[in-house]
């Protein structure tokens, strides 16, 4: 339950007027590790693999790129296997390959003489029905995601969005532990005023596999509700050989709606 | 009940440094020592006798004593910290029934001119366990706290060895445990959350309160059930001379208390209600938000009790509460206790005396999630039936055995989820879990001399799991490697585990001791929480096929002091302990609604050491107490920082509390307490990453670094308007955290709202200086 400390904040606000809340720069250490974001999709290609560095927490969000990796993307399902090339520092992108649901894909990055392998394989698609908006907070409008869970399988989800074809970062995750089968309206997540009459808001749900799940899903604890946790930990990587990050083969639906709020 | 007492004779010859041989003639003289203008029962009141040096016994928790001496005539003197002594000259021939009635000092600052000799106050400190602490509720009355609401279960925070979880957060941490590690008692029946407004309050009416027993080590083996400590806390009985009220009045909260005599003043009942009404105040905000915010909570204590005759007398004793807390619309927890025991006293004779209890306990959670879309209500019990036999046998004034018998049983609910027809979330009912947690126990306390003290027993606890329900196992991936189902009543895991308790003190002379003790404790239910939000959402999980009971080993020794005729005690302690099957969280672990939550947990060891001192001034106008603990905390956890030792979340290294109370004049009384900590050790990022564009944080090793320092001064003032032997009416004052010190409720790592392309650190701090007034009366 998230809201817990927010209980004790507003009732100590009312019983007190004490609480108060300030920006602080405790000194933290500063790790350099490796960090390695790869996808393949059910959407055209071609598909990207980032590699970069983590960066201290007081610099901009700036990851230094790393170049002159070897990365090759098979699908060992059909055997074929894509050598993806640098096409700007450390965006790596593939040629041939194409993403197909039920195909299990490996993904291999060779960097400094150690090598770091992840497998995915990419569920079957899960269509999202329509983009509804909650506009029950007026300051806090949040599109609504409505699609039907499958019953028959385990699922897992990741929510993106789009405002006006720009990227949201923000990203939300969700599977079917407790919704199996369930028709399924989530409300998605995002800054306070992110949203105005007006805007086009595209809603992606895609479609993971459990590693690829895990990390996000650890990740997404991390990155907005670390306050929470007695022990935050660096997400769990679906890669081994000691990297950040996760490769997933993903299935990908979108639908748009346009913000109507007076 | 006659076959319990052939056991007990059997007991008898089964334990050494026990002859019966040997008696002499003696004479027994037994009763109940009690309050004189209420009536109540002063347990823990000492008995000695002037002519018999190293003679000494008091009251057991109903305020019964024995003693067996040899035939003569003495004087005898009870004493009672915050009583006059009271002396009686007795002619011992034949056993004897004495009750005998202590008057309460009105003014402690007399009591410091007619007090003469070091017997007429009482030296506890000097034969009571190591680690062993009592309160009564007027040691707390003008400790300064939170809001002005009295409160014992803060007010003991301020001991050493207890360390607060930290503001607006529920629990404590005794010598380096868990929070969930304190046995939590109230009239013998556990407390699962001690706390209201998730932490702000704990669920103790001052009130309804005679006093707390704690027990940080050595603790008799009559307590079992949690490693760190005990926390046996008493109900008044009621007035039984004559009907009272009293009750104060608040800023937040009000409480008022009915008291009087039953039956003929054979017995008496006590009933106490208090209730917030924050509220209220929540009406009056024009934010909407605010306005539709639920915070308030309610309790009641009731006791009765009635001597049926000389030698029987039954409690009835009762405690329900319950906590609303909603905001908005949308997502709201409720919460509460419930507690009733019922009580048998009986004196079979002078030297034995029997309590039967049945004890029900009750603690239920419920959490509802609201939108105009999902509606979901999750509702969490844990309940317990328990049976508890208890012995003591007072063999003569050197020997007093104790001796007995309990079960428990334990029903959880870990949670049953309604869901809306429109929500994304299944209706879902996990598995009730049940579980009988047994246990005897026998301990000898023998004066050997009268410089030496020993106690040593033996509790002897069991576990059996119990169908029906499906049993897993896991890989260490947490796969499910089986699946076993038992039908109801079968017994999936039985652990038996003995519980050796050793204690002993060693009197040096009229004003020091020495003591040791070890003793080892078991834990069977298990509080499960990887958030640092005290949720009551938490999930309470009995032992399994999959979680074996935790144990810890104590071993403490300590040297007492007094000065000033006992107006003075000194104390320093030390001890070391470890721990086994200590429970953590795999990353990412789903503690809610998860049937297969055991394969998120990971299990590990843990140590503790420290040291503990402790001075406290008992008389005059100036009384108070400084205490200071220097300890370690570390816990070792397979898949955690390499499976190295790391110093636990409660770990802090210095902890110093000041406490004074000044008596300025009759009306006024002046209090402050300050306390200072080392910042708890805590996880934060090394460096960012990015996820979809969001910064995600790297962390290094768990609790590598530490919050800076908590520290803070209170301040209070109390003015007796009236005080006649009828009506008492007071003004209480206080303000909690005087100088506004930001200590640290949370820190949270984000982007920056103000430059996307940049992170921050921000901390919220809850009490930034908290005033209060309450009003008290008594009539």
């Amino acid at each position: 339950m998230k809201n817990i400390p927010a209980f004790l904040i507003v009732f100590t606000i009312i019983i007190t007027f004490s609480a108060c809340t300030k920006t602080i720069t405790p000194s933290l250490n500063n790790s350099t590790r490796l960090v390695i974001e790869g996808a393949v999709s059910d959407t055209a290609g071609p598909y990207h693999v980032s590699i970069s560095k983590t960066a201290n927490f007081y610099s901009d969000n700036v990851y230094p790129a790393v170049s002159g990796a070897t990365v090759v993307i098979t699908d060992v399902t059909t055997n074929i296997t894509d050598v993806l090339t640098e096409a700007a520092q450390g965006d790596y992108v593939t040629h041939a390959i194409v993403g197909k649901p039920g195909d299990t894909y490996q993904m291999k990055v060779m960097l400094d003489g150690k090598t770091y392998t992840a497998t995915s394989t990419m569920p079957n698609p899960v269509l999202l029905d329509s983009v509804t908006v909650d506009y029950e907070v007026s300051n806090n409008i949040r599109p609504t995601a409505n699609y039907q869970d499958p019953a028959n399988q385990k699922n897992y989800y990741k929510y993106s969005m789009q405002k006006n074809g720009i990227h949201v970062n923000h990203f939300q995750t969700f599977d079917d532990r407790l919704s199996n089968g369930r028709y399924i309206r989530d409300n998605l997540d995002c800054d306070t005023g992110t949203f105005h009459h007006g805007d086009m808001v595209k809603v992606s749900l895609v479609g993971l596999d459990a590693g690829a799940f895990n990390f996000l899903k650890e990740a997404e604890d991390v990155a907005y509700n670390n306050s929470n946790l007695v022990a935050p930990a660096t997400p769990t990587s679906n890669i081994t050989g000691g990297c950040i990050g996760y490769f997933s083969a993903q299935t990908v639906s979108s639908k748009t709606t346009v913000i109507k709020h007076f | 009940m006659l076959k319990s007492i052939n056991l007990v004779a059997v007991f008898f010859f089964l334990l050494p440094g026990l002859s019966l041989a040997q008696q002499k003639k003696h004479i027994t003289i037994s009763g109940t020592i009690k309050d004189k203008a209420t009536g109540e029962t002063l347990p823990g009141a000492t008995v000695s006798f002037l002519q018999l040096l190293g003679v000494g016994v008091s009251a057991n928790s109903y305020g019964f004593y024995s003693v067996s001496v040899p035939e003569g005539s003495y004087t005898l003197l009870a004493t009672y910290t915050g009583y006059s002594t009271e002396t009686l000259h007795i002619e011992l021939k034949a056993n004897l029934q004495q009750n005998i009635s202590l008057e309460a000092s009105s003014n402690q600052l007399k009591e410091v001119k007619i007090s003469s000799s070091n017997s007429s106050r009482s030296n506890n400190i000097l034969v009571s366990p190591v680690g062993a602490q009592k309160l009564t509720v007027s040691d707390i009355r003008n400790v300064p706290v939170l809001l002005g609401e009295k409160d014992i279960l803060k007010t003991i925070q301020l001991l050493p060895g207890i360390v607060a979880a930290g503001d607006g957060k529920s629990g404590f941490f005794v010598r380096g445990g868990d929070a969930d590690q304190n046995l939590i008692l109230l009239d013998e029946a556990t407390v699962y959350n001690a706390s209201h407004l998730l932490g702000f309050f704990s669920v103790f009416n001052s009130d309804a309160i005679k006093d707390i027993q704690i027990y940080k080590s050595g603790m008799p083996a009559d307590y079992g059930g949690r490693l760190s400590s005990v926390e046996d806390i008493h109900m008044n009985d009621g007035n039984n001379r004559k009907f009272g009220m009293s009750g104060g009045i608040g800023l937040i909260a009000s409480r008022l208390t009915v008291e009087g005599p039953l039956f003929d003043h054979k017995g008496s009942f006590i009933v106490s209600a208090r209730r917030t009404y924050a509220d209220l105040f929540t009406k009056l905000v024009p934010d909407t938000n605010v306005k539709k915010t639920v915070l308030y909570f309610y309790d009641f204590n009731l006791k009765g009790n009635y001597q049926v005759n000389k030698n029987n007398r039954i409690f009835l004793s009762g405690y329900f509460g319950k906590d609303y807390l909603q905001i908005r619309n949308a997502d709201g927890i409720n919460y509460g206790n419930s507690t009733a025991t019922f009580r048998w006293n009986h004196i079979f004779n002078n030297n034995l005396f029997s309590n039967t209890s049945l004890i029900y306990n009750n603690f239920n959670y419920n959490t509802t999630y609201k939108s105009n879309i999902n509606n979901i209500t999750v509702a969490s019990a844990i309940t317990d039936y328990h049976i508890k036999q208890d012995f003591s046998y007072y063999l003569n004034s050197t020997n007093k055995l104790d001796v007995g018998l309990e079960s428990i049983f334990h029903l959880t609910q870990p949670g049953a989820a309604v869901t809306s027809q429109t929500s994304k979330y299944n209706s879902v009912v996990l598995q009730k879990k049940y579980s009988l947690e047994s246990a005897a126990y026998v301990s000898h306390e023998w004066t050997a001399t009268d410089k030496l003290k020993i106690t040593y027993g033996l509790r002897v606890s069991d576990l059996a799991v119990l169908g029906p329900g499906n049993f897993y196992t896991y890989d260490a991936a947490g796969g499910i490697t089986s699946n076993n189902y038992y039908s109801g009543g079968k017994i999936v895991k039985n652990y038996i585990n003995p519980e050796p308790r050793f204690a002993a003190s060693y009197q040096l002379n009229d004003s020091s001791s020495i003591k040791l003790s070890y003793d080892r404790n078991v834990q069977n239910i298990h509080l499960l929480n990887n958030s640092t939000a005290t949720s009551p959402t938490n999930v309470y999980l009995p032992s399994s096929n999959v979680v074996k009971p935790e144990i810890a080993d104590q071993v403490a020794m300590g040297y007492y002091r007094t000065f000033h005729q006992n107006g003075i005690e000194f104390s320093s302690e030390i001890y070391y302990k470890t721990l086994q099957n200590q429970i953590d969280y795999k990353n990412g672990a789903n503690l809610v609604g998860n049937e297969n939550v055991e394969a998120d947990l990971l299990f590990g060891t843990g140590r503790a050491y420290g040291w503990e001192t402790y001075i406290k001034k008992k008389y005059g106008r100036l009384t108070g107490w400084i205490s200071y603990t220097l300890s370690k905390s570390e816990r070792k956890i397979n898949g955690i920082n390499n499976n190295n030792y790391y110093p636990a979340s409660q770990d802090q290294t210095h902890h110093l509390s000041v406490v004074g109370l000044y008596q300025a004049s009759k009306k006024w009384t002046f209090s402050a307490d300050f306390v200072y900590s080392t910042g708890s050790p805590i996880t934060w990022p090394d460096g960012k990453f990015p996820v979809d564009g969001s910064p995600v944080y790297d962390y290094g090793n768990r609790n590598s670094q530490r919050l800076s320092s908590y520290n803070r001064l209170d301040l209070g003032a109390t003015l007796t308007v009236k005080k006649t032997r009828k009506v008492e009416s007071s003004w209480n004052f206080s303000i909690y955290n005087v100088y506004g010190q930001s200590n640290p409720y949370t820190i949270v790592f984000q982007a920056d709202p103000a430059n996307m392309n940049k992170t921050q650190v921000q901390q919220t701090t809850l009490f930034k200086m908290v005033p209060s007034v309450t009003y008290n009366f008594k009539f």
